[in-house]
């Protein structure tokens, strides 16, 4: 009766009873554990009433999320840092869509190297991206300031961006704008009432994880440290060098609910699994 | 619409990269009239189309809709109204909203739009259907709208790209009634890019039949069918017998007798223009319904049953035919009473054994 | 009547040839010029920085290239580098695979919880990351004390501050990567395939190794590479759970830029990591066919 011509949904049912599958399955489970158990681990630790840490956990307490409200740099930065987030995926959008829309379906030579400009950054190591654009934009007079900030960033967003909506763009079929233009819209109006909607979710989902890597970007944020263009990472990384406390462990949880909110809102708009798909 | 306008291609030709589409073609489309570009695909029939759309630009030529040149002009520009292969309904607007696009980008206000939406879906059947999401309706129903969206901006000219490729073959054929029903009594001028014969044979008022980038026939559906003028047309629009012939000389005014090298003994008769020279070798094609069964007599091809296919409306036997390796094919409405081992003679009316030109 | 000579104008006019897009080359210019302006000119500037500052200026200008090169400690580093990319690579591959294999055969409907535990570990910083396992290898965290709890051990294991660290830190942050890369492979790969090699006769493991194994190699290829040149830029985690003893290229570039603020050196330094990521994308562009997958 066992034959390999059975149908997919009774092959898995076999599977389930077979001894690779569980093996395998008990695996994933370790690895899933391994996954999460260091983010779990740290917001256990943010509880915890001891400035250092040793387990088991004695005694609970909020201090160190009082704590991080209290110490300055890390409010101070976590608003720069927010700030520099939303304005580089901003730009991102603004800068990077066009020009993947543009690239999109053309299979020029012209269109394959504006393409491999637009996705390069990725690709370099973000610490020496930092330490060049630090030192190029100091010498055209932008010095160390929110400004330059911004621009590092924004040239980090870009490609982040474009990548998105050129795969996005890609597998929107061809013929909706065909169809709007014998119909009588102008590319500006077929833009505005048919491609732009329905990609929508798409650059969303880019923007979003723009903002995330922006928010989490050491490497780049680090050579402009000053009071004002500190971002949260830097001031975290410095904090875990100097006095190394459980405020870090507090600090990070927040930054997590940040995100983690930020998804949820995405979820409300959009629905995660459109965004899913688009990514 | 009492003002449909001509369509005309003049020397339009194209190329891919290394392909050439499309050879320098003529074509002229009568006012009001339908016509099929049919051929298998690669042909350049969704080429054409999408030339005369404005999608693509042609390496020569001009393509007039009515009296104006509209070989420059953007497809936004040239007032046509199109439906594609697969209808490309705007998924985020509902069946309401995809009508109304084109008389939008025209600028018509919201009061007229809604009117003329409605008397349009109420054209094609769709009344009640203004709200309904595009994922909600059937393949069928998504046509309509299409169909519905195309014609609602008054177009001078209506393109159909295989309208009907996706539907189920009971579906397809009650639409292409509906559809040529509807251009028939709106009297626009239409072309249809299809791979389907009876597609074309039932629905346009001509048909030019396309292989590799050229026009190689072009007439009534009645006339590409019975006088095919080369082997690719006959076998494109249903089946043909095709036999390799030496003319023999002629028996009447416009009636010749041909032999075959298979068969010394046997002769048949076309009806051909003259002159032709004797001896000259030609092509024929015989339709398997054109195709008559007689006792063996000589003088004509004999042969034998092989095999016969109940094919619903009619039987097909091939026909292992002496001399010959090539089996003939017969259809018959009718059963035919002929034994399995029996030699029977085959034979047709002289006019419809057709000679085919040289080329292709 | 079709082949009919066309009219002489008309033939003779061959026009320029366009096609109907949305959006023209012109689009893309922004983005272009701002990456033009803030991308490649500050690396080109860095590439001259490496050859004119500091010790360039009096003993040559391939002076730093040279230190890196042949200098026993520098080129230790590079070794070091190339060590810590190569382990780590092949770690996440041998990790990662099974978990892709998973996913693509028998998850079913845990998929979704699986494909959710991969990307969560993103949406927080890697500086949460690394101090969790900080928490974990602790003196007194976690691990130890599970440990020792369980009587598996009776002095606290010293992991923290060594080599296993950073490795185990590494993987953590880039077997995502690697499992996404091979995912989308091993999708596209029909199950068929595996099971008529079953119905022929091989054994499971063959039927893997001979069907379904070489069909993935470039899901492979693309998350090794993907995974190399994140190593290679890494310097976080050998920073806060190496102790020192781990020291890459990038690593060593944050030092010099905190400590001795050589600029020539660190923009050498940044050029030597640059030509290797660019070697790394020239690779996967010419051996993997399908050009790169979206992680």
């Amino acid at each position: 009766m066992k034959n390999d011509a059975m149908p997919a949904a009774l092959v898995k049912r076999r599977a389930k009873r077979d001894p690779a599958a569980l093996g395998l399955g008990i695996y994933v489970v370790l690895f899933m554990t391994f996954l999460l158990l260091p983010i779990i681990a740290v917001v256990v630790v943010s509880f915890s009433a001891s400035t250092f840490i040793s387990f088991p956990i004695q005694e609970f307490s909020l201090r160190w999320y009082e704590r991080i409200f209290e110490y300055k740099p890390f409010m101070n930065s976590l608003l720069v840092s927010l700030q520099i987030a939303v304005a580089s995926a901003f730009f991102g959008v603004l800068m990077g869509v066009p020009a993947a829309l543009a690239v999109a379906r053309s299979h020029s030579a012209w269109a394959a190297a504006v393409a491999n400009v637009l996705l390069a950054p990725i690709s370099i190591p973000a610490i020496v991206l930092g330490f060049s654009l630090l030192y190029f934009l100091s010498a055209l007079a932008f010095g160390i300031s929110f400004l330059s900030l911004l621009i590092t960033h924004t040239v980090v967003a870009i490609p982040y961006i474009g990548r998105t909506a050129l795969a996005v763009y890609r597998a929107f079929p061809p013929d909706h704008e065909e169809a709007a233009a014998i119909l009588g819209a102008s590319r500006w109006q077929t833009l505005r009432h048919v491609t732009l909607p329905m990609i929508r979710p798409g650059i969303f989902a880019g923007a979003l994880f723009a903002f995330l890597i922006s928010l989490d970007n050491l490497p780049v944020s680090f050579f402009f440290g000053t009071a004002n263009t500190n971002t949260l990472p830097v001031v975290m990384l410095s904090y875990m060098q100097n006095q190394f406390d459980p405020s870090i462990a507090a600090m990070s949880a927040v930054q997590m609910l940040i995100a983690v909110a930020m998804l949820l809102v995405v979820d409300a708009v959009y629905g995660i699994e459109r965004i899913m798909t688009a990514v | 619409m009492s003002n449909a306008v001509r369509v005309k291609l003049q020397g339009i030709s194209k190329h891919f990269g290394t392909v050439q589409a499309l050879k320098p073609m003529d074509l002229d489309v009568e006012p009001g009239e339908l016509v099929a570009l049919l051929g298998p695909s690669g042909c350049g029939k969704t080429t054409t189309l999408r030339i005369i759309a404005g999608f693509e630009s042609p390496d020569t030529g001009n393509v007039l809709i009515g009296a104006k040149d509209v070989t420059d002009s953007p497809p936004n520009k040239r007032a046509i109204g199109m439906v594609f292969q697969n209808y490309s309904l705007f998924p985020h607007m509902n069946v309401a909203e995809n009508v109304a696009f084109g008389l939008k980008m025209g600028g018509v206000d919201r009061d007229d739009r809604t009117r003329r939406v409605r008397d349009m879906l109420e054209l094609v059947r769709l009344g009640k259907f203004e709200d309904r999401q595009i994922h909600q309706l059937s393949g069928g129903q998504q046509q309509r709208v299409a169909l519905a969206r195309a014609l609602v901006t008054n177009p001078t000219i209506l393109l159909l790209d295989e309208p009907l490729g996706a539907l189920d073959k009971n579906l397809r054929e009650r639409m292409q009634f509906e559809l040529r029903e509807i251009q028939r009594r709106l009297g626009i001028t239409s072309l249809l890019v299809t791979h389907d014969q009876e597609e074309a044979l039932t629905m346009s008022d001509r048909i030019a039949v396309m292989s590799e980038g050229q026009i190689l026939q072009i007439g009534t559906p009645t006339e590409v069918y019975e006088r095919p003028r080369t082997r690719f047309v006959s076998e494109f629009l249903g089946t043909s017998n095709i036999l390799s012939a030496t003319v023999r000389g002629e028996v009447r005014s416009g009636i010749w007798a041909v032999g075959f090298d298979f068969d010394p003994q046997a002769q048949g008769l076309v009806a051909m223009p003259g002159p032709v020279a004797t001896g000259a070798q030609i092509q024929l094609a015989i339709r398997p319904e054109q195709m008559r069964i007689a006792e063996p007599a000589d003088g004509s091809l004999r042969a034998q049953v092989q095999d016969v296919v109940f094919r619903g409306s009619y039987y097909a036997y091939e026909m292992a035919v002496s001399g010959s390796d090539s089996p003939m094919f017969l259809y018959s409405h009718a059963r035919l009473a002929i034994p399995a081992d029996r030699q029977v003679s085959l034979s047709w009316s002289p006019e419809s054994a057709i000679r085919l030109s040289d080329l292709t | 009547m079709n082949r009919e000579r066309v009219g002489p104008e008309a033939a003779a006019t061959p026009r320029k040839s366009w096609r109907y897009r949305l959006a023209n080359m012109s689009w893309a210019i922004p983005a272009l010029v701002f990456l033009l302006v803030f991308f490649v000119a500050p690396l080109i500037g860095n590439i001259v920085r490496s050859t004119t500052e500091g010790a360039a200026v009096t003993s040559g200008a391939s002076i730093y290239y040279q230190k890196l090169l042949f200098d026993s400690y520098y080129s230790g580093v590079l070794l070091q580098t190339f060590k810590v990319s190569l382990i780590t690579t092949i770690a996440c591959l041998v990790i990662g695979y099974p978990i892709s294999y998973f996913m693509v055969r028998y998850a079913g409907r845990w998929n979704t919880l699986i494909v959710f535990c991969l990307i969560a570990p993103l949406l927080t910083s890697i500086i949460m990351r690394t101090f969790g396992w900080n928490v974990i290898f602790a003196r007194r965290g976690l691990m130890n004390v599970w440990l020792m709890g369980a009587g598996l051990i009776s002095r606290p294991l010293d992991t923290l501050n060594q080599p296993i660290a950073v490795y185990v830190g590494l993987v953590h942050v880039l077997v995502p990567f690697m499992v996404l890369s091979i995912t989308s492979v091993l999708q596209g790969i029909d199950i068929g395939l595996e099971e008529s090699a079953r119905v022929l006769g091989a054994s499971r493991l063959r039927a893997f190794l001979s069907v379904t194994l070489p069909l993935s190699v470039d899901g492979i290829a693309t998350g090794c590479i993907l995974v190399f040149v994140l190593t290679n830029g890494s310097f976080l985690t050998m920073l806060l759970l190496g102790g020192g003893k781990v020291t890459t290229l990038a690593l060593l570039i944050y030092q010099q830029f905190s400590v001795t603020q050589d600029i020539g050196f660190a923009a050498a330094m940044g050029n030597v990591l640059l030509v290797f990521a660019l070697l790394c994308l020239a690779l996967q562009a010419r051996f993997v066919r399908r050009g790169g997958i979206k992680t």
